[in-house]
């Protein structure tokens, strides 16, 4: 049984809240749920590239804090606060649809049509994006400009290149706007749409998301601390 | 001179795209190279211009094996014109926008403004100079391209699909300065195509390709003469070539066709001649 | 036959345009209910202009200075919004891949007819129907990276058919594609013009593609309408200006080369067969002690 995107973006920011609010234990064991989870969905080669980057990532946050002088187990806790967090998002879009996502967004956080959509577009135009920037990089090449510099160079160079590509991105962006009004879009775009019922399986989630966001509460009670 | 000895080549898990290719193309030539898509005409000119690696066998440019070089490394010998001219674009002026390359590659600025003046001269572009790239009609974008592939002065151009999107006249325009070039300054040019009246007309040698292997080599006129599978080979026979062939004459254009033909004279009604 | 498109005496310039100079000047035309109009002109003639004035996008939607009126389908285009005339008016933009607006092909299909509150079993009828109709039979689920680019310009194609609108302006559309594609997509739209009726009006640059299917020609040079006809009254005008001659088909050319050359008056042909037929029978022949000319 799926459950509904509604259930599921509930699920991820209350996993956002549990990182500060549940022991660092439980903490740890979302995050082993939450690979676990990630690699049974999808175990394709952007997804280990995401978990490795967000690995990365955090470990470089870690560096950060022990640099300011945080004591090393704070640094992990909050390493780990992290990519708990960032990864409850990655399972959220391998979970679920972008599409789905946004119409949720929209029926149930009241969130103005244009900003839900943009995700669908992001989705719609990274692939373009990234193709122009090759052939970019190319055409810069066979100009002269030489991949066999340092880094820095090398960055610089690239830099020239995202003012093609940010031109072309509006360009695009006009000729998208203008197919969007032809086509209607608005309001109404997702009001017509059928709606995702929740069902006995959604329902049981959203309670289990409350017991572990009140879990402040009843340990209080439970334990009288 | 650009050549390929025993070249083979697959993307990275894809199938193979050229096999055993074999092709030289000596200097001043003006070579179209055709096939349908997915021939490996666009590969083969990646190729060449080291923008990918063979699998085996050799890409020599002017007799030097290209497999270590990269793009920049021979920037100054081939001129290499991609589809989409937007993309090409980097700089606010189509003066500056030529003068990218031989900027890249640190040339004193006398030699620049030098090769960037002759460059926009041989396209027709020198009037220009100061305009917005952005705002240039498609066409004369497309000649910027080509003036900024001009402007390391390099003895061979490639042209991917450069007649694409653009009509007749401006067309003719560009062909004209590229026929102008390869005349006059007998620069090699390396043209990828599917306007087949283009390549009837201009272009002195033909090379086709046929799911990645090279099915004909000679002239234009003799690949459209009416006894080749061009239909197989992805091509298409000019309207001209069709209807000269009919008449038993070989004729490029219109005008060409229309001078060689009459009629037989009858007395008035139909088929009479003025 | 009814005018599904009357432009009278309509002038437009965009908020850009130096005052004092148009893009479109004193445009007067119509185009027939049912005909397959191609729309030729040098770049910078105003044939983009001219298709979004047809859709409402010039002056409703982008803004400009304008005079005149451009009615369609009976009703003037001031005063609708361009939604509204889309769904009676489909319009094909040069840039296929950003008129794309959604993941999959069926959202894709969907996404105008959910928006002008379609039923949901509606929107599934329709999407089969448009996807069917254009040779992608159920591929609802597929995302548009699986689809080629030849692909998805006919799911642009099927997007624009679901609302069955009664006319389709094109733009340039395969001015990305290879003759292959481009012959396939001219062949799908030839059809769907003759099952369903559809008024076509297409910008091409290369005829040749449309020389089989073309019924009504109009020529455009420098904002003006030089010729606005049937295709067989017009194409001799057209032939009549130099510069505007090369953007006939190839095929036109050559007949009416023939018959300024020669005092003929020759056939209209629509095929390299019947060009050749009707030469011959002409009694057209290679001039004696001719071999060729040029290379």
């Amino acid at each position: 049984m799926r459950l509904a995107a509604f259930t599921q973006i509930i699920v991820t920011l209350a996993v956002t809240a549990w990182v500060f609010i549940l022991p660092t234990e439980a903490v740890a064991t979302i995050l082993v749920l939450e690979l676990t989870l990630l690699l049974y969905i999808k175990h394709d080669q952007m997804t280990l590239a995401a978990i490795g980057g967000l690995a990365v990532f955090t470990g470089l946050m870690v560096l950060l804090q022990l640099l300011f002088g945080t004591p090393l187990l704070q640094s992990l806790i909050g390493g780990l606060r992290m990519l708990v967090m960032t990864m409850a998002f990655l399972c959220l879009l391998a979970a679920c649809r972008i599409q789905d996502i946004a119409k949720a967004l929209v029926e149930k956080f009241h969130l103005p049509c244009e900003y839900a959509f943009m995700l669908t577009t992001a989705l719609r135009f990274v692939p373009n994006f990234l193709l122009d920037s090759e052939i970019t990089l190319d055409a810069q090449s066979c100009r002269g400009y030489s991949n066999r510099q340092n880094f820095i160079k090398r960055f610089l160079a690239y830099l020239v290149v995202i003012r093609p590509l940010v031109m072309r991105a509006v360009a695009k962006s006009e000729t998208l706007a203008l197919s969007m009004e032809l086509k209607g879009f608005g309001n109404n775009t997702y009001k017509n749409m059928p709606p995702e019922k929740l069902n006995i399986f959604d329902y049981l989630v959203l309670l289990l998301v409350l017991a572990g966001c009140s879990f402040p509460f009843w340990q209080k009670y439970l334990t009288g601390a | 001179m650009l050549e390929a000895k025993k070249v083979n080549y697959a993307y990275t898990r894809g199938r193979p795209v050229i096999f055993d290719m074999d092709l030289k193309i000596g200097d001043g030539e003006f070579v179209a190279l055709l096939g349908h898509n997915g021939s490996g005409k666009t590969t083969l000119s990646r190729l060449f211009m080291a923008l990918c690696h063979p699998r085996s066998g050799e890409i020599l440019v002017d007799g030097e094996d290209a497999a270590a070089a990269e793009p920049a490394d021979l920037a100054d010998k081939i001129g290499y014109v991609f589809q989409n001219p937007d993309l090409q674009i980097l700089a606010d002026s189509v003066y500056e926008e030529v003068a990218y390359g031989p900027r890249v590659k640190k040339l004193p600025e006398a030699q620049v403004k030098e090769q960037v003046e002759g460059a926009l001269a041989a396209m027709g572009l020198t009037e220009l100079r100061d305009s917005y790239p952005r705002l240039l009609s498609f066409g004369q974008k497309r000649r910027l391209g080509v003036a900024a592939a001009m402007a390391l002065c390099p003895r061979t151009l490639i042209l991917d699909e450069i007649t694409n999107g653009q009509d007749a006249l401006e067309i003719e325009g560009m062909m004209a300065h590229l026929d102008k070039l390869n005349r006059e300054q007998g620069v090699t040019i390396v043209l990828i195509s599917h306007d087949m009246d283009v390549v009837r007309r201009y272009a002195r040698r033909a090379v086709v390709l046929s799911s990645g292997r090279l099915v004909y080599d000679g002239s234009p006129a003799a690949l459209f003469d009416g006894t080749r599978p061009l239909e197989q080979w992805g091509l298409r026979q000019p309207a001209v070539c069709s209807l000269a062939a009919s008449m038993d004459v070989k004729a490029a254009t219109v005008e060409e066709l229309c001078e060689l033909l009459t009629c037989d004279k009858k007395e008035g009604g139909e088929g009479a001649c003025a | 036959m009814t005018a599904q498109i009357a432009i009278e005496d309509f002038y437009f310039a965009y908020k850009a345009t130096p005052p004092g100079q148009v893009v479109l000047r004193n445009i007067n035309l119509k185009v027939d209910k049912g005909s397959f109009t191609c729309l030729i002109g040098p770049s910078g003639a105003g044939k983009t202009t001219l298709c979004r004035a047809i859709t409402g996008i010039v002056p409703f939607y982008m803004g400009g200075r304008y005079a005149g009126d451009v009615k369609v389908l009976g009703k003037s285009t001031k005063g609708q919004r361009v939604s509204d005339i889309a769904m009676h008016v489909g319009f094909i933009m040069e840039d296929y891949e950003s008129q794309l607006v959604s993941l999959t092909a069926g959202e894709e299909v969907a996404f105008s007819l959910l928006n002008h509150g379609f039923k949901p079993e509606e929107v599934e009828k329709r999407v089969s129907w448009a996807l069917e109709a254009v040779g992608l039979p159920g591929r609802e689920t597929y995302r548009l990276d699986e689809l080629s680019g030849g692909q998805r310009q006919r799911l642009l194609l099927a997007s624009t058919l679901a609302v069955e609108p009664e006319l389709i302006v094109l733009d340039e559309p395969v001015s990305a594609m290879d003759p292959d594609g481009a012959q396939s997509l001219y062949s799908l739209l030839a059809s769907i013009h003759k099952r369903l009726g559809t008024t076509i009006v297409v910008v091409e640059h290369r005829m040749d593609f449309l020389l089989p299917y073309v019924t009504d020609l109009i020529a455009l040079k420098e904002g003006e309408s030089v010729a606005a006809d049937t295709f067989e009254a017009a194409c001799p005008i057209v032939y009549a200006d130099k510069e505007l001659r090369p953007l006939l088909p190839t095929l036109w050319q050559i007949k009416l080369g023939l018959e300024e050359r020669l005092g003929l008056k020759l056939n209209d042909w629509r095929s390299e067969e019947e060009a050749i037929e009707d030469m011959k029978s002409r009694g057209v022949r290679k001039k004696e002690g001719t071999g060729h000319v040029g290379s």
